[in-house]
């Protein structure tokens, strides 16, 4: 059994490890609660209101995008080193695998991923202001909880 | 993480070059016979195809032109699986059409990882089977709830063609390919209903507590690769017919852990607790895809895995499948009748259905693989055709579940009534219904393996669960009538409107419930000759490389017909 050693060893710095962490954080981190601070999601700003159900986050579009082409790289590097090796079959086999991670690029465009701008495709709603564009979203949200909403911009 | 990951592969992949310039061993690819592969090519292929034409549509699809053109992927598929089964069969022709059937018999192929018998040939096709049912089913649904897309058929076929691979895994890691294939497009379809919280939170569920069952098969997998030295189902085979295992502690933790993730895919009791919440909150099409597809790609991995793989170590899974079967008919039986949501009802149900299969697994006979064959066919018919009705029930906001709404059902919608009622009569396994010899074999097999207390548990729980479908049934007929407490009596008018495809759908459902009930013997031959094999990967003579890279440290044994 003395080649599963390591694993022990690793399972006991793994507990030591998180225990010192949280003895460490117990007695050294200063402690001054606020309300902002103690707020559940905090982020360090009062919440005034409820923010409207749903509003696009189209962030999120780029993140996917951003994770298909990642996949695609840590597949690429190391094909890269051993393509020589693999010869025509793995030539084969890494174009078959683009071209479906291709696929998913398509698809995302399709959904209009790149679209950015005012949006198009959503249907009116009563709590989002028709004259909203991603601009006015952005100032909005930036300056709650500083100081009172701007007039024109109530939801 | 993943910078540095590339970092290291940056900074260590030059040296093996520089230092064997140009004389760098040349790694054989695997022969690979496509033909074996055709079926899941079809459904991949079809899948994207789908995806890539619904992305450069300009306009608004023409109605109705994804569920057909999933239907038309789902039923070449199956057509393609034909050839292979006259192949397996060792069949020289197929009806009008002449083969020339290369490799007769059972065998194995790309290097070892895909194996081709019966069992995966007909799962293929119960498979595509399923596949169409639910497209048929969400063609309307997706109307109805504004959701109209192609991404719900393509991650169905994504899903289905991880179906397929894990139901032809000759190697864990191919089984393990497979279920997250399946899985992980399952994952989404359970949250695909974006406006009902419900299908979040059993997307999110059933994609926690997936990936952790995920995590356990993969750990099993890696014990028993660590106590056999391979993760090659005829390597582990081999190993454990040369080496008496008495106590190999490590294969059979893995064993056991395989056993989990295996029964949290089939939702066997102890690992069952994500499933009626599952099937309650996820859209209902969906569900009828989950509980038929998914559960049958489980079965046909669990098959292959312990009843094939691990025979000779039969003493130790029989009693945990033992168990499991037990536990799964007893609780799903009992369980379900304290429902009051007719879609948790269905699901209890199924946990109870795969109580019975998993007593056709413990029996780890012929007999008991063909009865698990004729059982997960004429399951897939039952369950989806029950999650259809589910689904038009269900009307537009997919929320009307409980027994309630299913009051005087017969008044308002009489051929959906005798349909449901059908479908559930077959579930609780009368006679003339195909469930009744679905169970019939089942416990057969069980009492020919000499387990006669699970026979006369699965038979007492037959009974048990029998008063849940009548609850049902007694709701749909008898209820709404004069009792002016139970409210306004439904009547034609309240009729709910029955889309074109799920009708063929349930049509298929009730006719092939009752044609298998009636004329069981056009299943049951097909069953006896889908078993599974094992057969050692031969590799072929043309391309004999020196090295052979799958089969490292294994005795060359060649053309063993092994198996059962």
């Amino acid at each position: 059994m003395g080649q599963y050693l390591p694993i022990l060893a690793m399972l006991v710095l793994a507990l030591i490890f998180a225990g010192v962490s949280r003895l460490v954080s117990q007695l050294l981190a200063p402690r001054r609660p606020s309300v902002p601070k103690a707020a559940p999601y905090e982020c360090g700003i009062i919440p005034s209101h409820e923010p409207p159900e749903r509003f696009p986050v189209k962030f999120f579009l780029v993140a996917m995008i951003f994770i298909i082409f990642d996949i695609e790289i840590i597949f690429l590097f190391p094909f890269a080193t051993v393509f020589r090796e693999l010869g025509g079959f793995g030539i084969g086999a890494i174009v078959i695998f683009s071209a479906a991670v291709f696929e998913s690029f398509v698809y995302l465009i399709s959904k209009g991923a790149l679209d950015w701008g005012p949006v198009k495709r959503l249907q009116r709603s009563d709590i989002v202001s028709p004259g909203r564009t991603s601009a006015s979203t952005v100032r909005r949200v930036g300056l709650e909880g500083r100081e009172p909403a701007a007039a024109g911009e109530a939801a | 993480m993943i910078l540095s990951l590339l970092a290291q592969v940056g900074t260590e992949a030059p040296t093996p070059i520089s230092a064997a310039p140009d004389a760098a061993a040349h790694v054989p690819g695997p022969s690979i016979y496509w033909p074996a592969l055709l079926p899941l090519l079809v459904i991949l292929v079809g899948g994207l195809l789908l995806l890539t034409f619904s992305s450069f549509l300009r306009k608004a699809a023409p109605r109705g032109i994804f569920a057909t053109a999933t239907v038309v992927i789902a039923a070449a598929a199956g057509l393609s699986a034909l050839p292979l089964w006259a192949q397996v069969q060792g069949w020289s022709s197929l009806l009008w059409w002449d083969l020339h059937p290369d490799p007769v018999g059972p065998y194995t192929t790309v290097g070892g990882m895909v194996g081709v018998d019966g069992f995966t040939v007909f799962v293929t096709i119960v498979l595509c089977v399923a596949v169409a049912i639910a497209a048929l089913l969400t063609d309307a649904y997706l109307r109805r709830e504004q959701m109209e897309g192609p991404e719900f058929y393509v991650l169905m076929l994504l899903s289905a063609a991880g179906g397929i691979i894990m139901a032809m895994g000759n190697d864990l890691i191919v089984v393990f390919i497979g279920l997250e294939t399946l899985s992980i497009a399952v994952y989404v379809l359970a949250g695909m209903h974006l406006r009902r919280v419900q299908s979040q939170e059993s997307g999110i569920k059933y994609f926690v507590l997936g990936a952790f069952s995920s995590a356990f098969f993969l750990y099993g997998i890696a014990l028993v690769y660590g106590a056999t030295g391979s993760t090659n189902l005829v390597d582990i085979k081999d190993f454990m017919a040369q080496v008496v295992p008495t106590q190999n502690g490590l294969l059979l933790i893995g064993l056991a852990l395989l056993v989990v993730g295996f029964g949290f895919k089939v939702a066997a009791v102890p690992f069952h607790a994500w499933s009626p919440d599952v099937y309650d909150g996820a859209p209902t099409p969906a569900v009828a895809w989950m509980a038929s597809g998914v559960k049958a790609a489980a079965f046909a991995a669990m098959v292959r895995v312990l009843v094939l793989t691990f025979s000779n170590y039969g003493g130790t899974w029989k009693p945990i499948v033992y168990a499991l079967a037990i536990l799964s008919m007893v609780v799903g039986a009992v369980l379900a009748i304290v429902q009051s949501n007719v879609k948790r009802m269905l699901a209890y149900s199924s946990i109870s259905h795969a109580g019975f299969i998993l007593m056709a697994v413990e029996a780890s006979s012929s007999q008991g693989n063909s009865a698990v064959l004729f059982y997960l066919t004429t399951y897939v018919f039952m369950v989806a055709g029950s999650f259809g009705i589910a689904t038009i029930v269900g009307r537009r906001g997919d929320g009307r579940h409980s027994l309630a709404d299913y009051k005087g059902l017969a008044r308002t919608n009489p051929e959906l009534a005798v349909a449901f009622t059908l479908l559930l009569l077959a579930q609780a396994g009368v006679p003339f219904t195909s469930g009744f010899f679905a169970k019939f074999y089942a416990v057969e097999a069980a009492v020919d393996a000499h387990s006669t207390p699970l026979a006369v548990i699965a038979m007492l729980s037959a009974v048990v669960s029998a008063f849940l479908y009548l609850r049902i049934i007694v709701a749909m007929f008898m209820a709404g009538g004069d009792d002016a407490a139970e409210g306004p009596v439904p009547s034609r008018a309240d009729r709910i409107p029955l889309p074109v495809g799920a009708t063929i759908a349930l049509a298929v459902c009730v006719v092939a419930t009752i044609g298998f009930g009636l004329f069981p013997d056009l299943l049951v031959s097909a069953a006896e000759k889908g078993q599974p094999a094992l057969v050692q990967y031969e590799r072929p003579a043309a391309a004999s490389a020196p090295t052979a890279a799958s089969t490292d440290g294994v005795p060359d044994v060649t053309g063993t017909g092994a198996g059962q």
